[in-house]
């Protein structure tokens, strides 16, 4: 393998150099590409050869913003050589899998991002990630319907679940993270401002604002919605309540008659106290 | 309402995704099917393309599909198909695209020893056996002695 000073990039696909065979396996990347060392000017010239074959079936893998160099050195090792990039010029192809896929009945694909993984990165990073995994699963729909339309499998499925999973993980992170600022410069818990409220029925819950062009007293449809609860509605919260209580204990006696079952059938059996 | 020198909002990370289609009916050549969520306009559209996936795009055109809701389920109840808002985007720049096949028929050479061989070639020998006797020039049995 030859190491290559690289800058990390991301996407959805790992790759290659390593895994390397005659076919080209697209496999879901966690992990960026390594960090190589050019160790001699033998190796430089390796590389680049290794480089102009690999870049075809990288162009793939680049992230949207692949203005970015992708090889770009950023070391103090002497020998490194930048390396420019194509610019993305694929536009509506990258809807489509590479040609090479098509028709595969399994296509490769590494595993999901973790919360844990996603945690260490930078925020451009992750905002650059939302967009390779957005474009990815632009991609895996139009695989889906097509293949709905041909009557045909769509090869391997469990690429739009990995990837929907490693976004809702981005975007936890992401939030994760706007709160702490938020606590910190305000102190705000919540994003969206909102209330406790009482609803008609006698419920008492969050309440989330709306932004409104007008003043509430002059929305006439907001005031429709009443956030008190009317006197008549109290024998009914009596009786809910009388119901639940009465079911709370139905559950308790039920968990202690089967306890005491047990405790008959199988006497020696030690119980954790919970 | 999405006017120009109306503040625009910007989303960070947009929580959409188009599905490109193959159009039903014949489209101009420039022209690109997709579904989108019913919550995306056309200049949203437009957008989208254009700073995600860097096309050109010219005009747009909206339409929502209604999902059935006359399908019945084997309890009777009626099975409602999702609705879904279907975009025709037409490229700038006189850019042409046809939708590809996806799905070419590929010589499959089963991998050693796995389930798929074994299949293939019971169903070879199975083949075989219905096969009538060639020396009789493959006619049935009801000719002859």
């Amino acid at each position: 393998m030859f190491p290559i000073l690289g800058k990390k990039k991301y996407s959805p696909t790992i790759k290659m150099a390593a895994s390397s065979s005659a076919g080209r396996v697209l496999t879901l990347c966690k992990q960026f590409q390594n960090v190589f060392r050019i160790s001699s000017s033998i190796n430089t010239q390796h590389c680049s050869t290794t480089l102009i074959k690999y870049q075809p079936r990288l162009y793939r893998e680049k992230s949207p913003l692949a203005a970015l160099s992708w090889y770009s050195p950023a070391s103090s090792v002497g020998q490194c050589r930048a390396l420019h990039t194509t610019i993305n010029r694929r536009g509506l192809e990258e809807f489509f899998d590479l040609p090479e896929n098509w028709g595969e009945t399994n296509v490769k694909s590494g595993a999901p991002w973790t919360a844990k993984q996603l945690r260490t990165k930078s925020n451009e990073d992750l905002h650059k990630l939302w967009y390779v995994l957005l474009k990815e699963k632009n991609l895996l729909l139009t695989l889906e319907q097509e293949a709905r339309r041909q009557r045909v499998q769509m090869p391997s499925p469990e690429r739009s679940r990995k990837v929907e999973r490693s976004m809702i993980r981005l975007e936890t992170v992401v939030k994760e993270r706007e709160t702490a600022l938020r606590l910190l410069q305000t102190g705000q818990e919540k994003a969206r401002p909102g209330a406790w409220r009482r609803n008609v029925f006698g419920y008492v819950y969050w309440y989330r604002f709306k932004e409104y062009a007008i003043p509430w007293h002059m929305n006439r449809r907001y005031k429709r919605k009443r956030f008190f609860t009317p006197k008549f509605v109290q024998p009914h919260i009596r009786l809910r309540i009388e119901k639940h209580l009465r079911e709370k204990a139905r559950k308790a006696t039920l968990e202690k008659k089967t306890q005491s079952k047990l405790k008959e059938k199988f006497p020696r059996v030690k119980v954790s106290a919970s | 309402m999405i006017r120009l020198g109306n503040p625009q909002l910007r989303i960070f990370r947009p929580n959409w995704f188009l599905t490109l289609v193959r159009p039903g009916k014949e489209q101009p050549p420039d022209t690109v099917q997709f579904r989108i969520p019913m919550e995306m306009t056309k200049c949203d559209v437009k957008n989208y393309l254009e700073k995600i996936y860097n096309v050109p795009v010219g005009a747009v055109r909206t339409r929502i599909q209604f999902g059935s809701n006359k399908k019945r389920n084997h309890l009777n109840q009626k099975v409602k198909q999702p609705d879904y808002k279907v975009a025709y985007v037409q490229l700038a720049q006189g850019q042409t695209f046809t939708f590809p096949d996806i799905f070419p028929e590929k010589e499959r050479m089963p991998t050693e020893g796995s389930m798929e061989e074994m299949q293939e070639k019971f169903m070879e020998d199975e083949k075989q056996r219905q096969k009538l006797d060639p020396r009789r020039g493959g006619v049935t049995e009801w000719f002859g002695l």
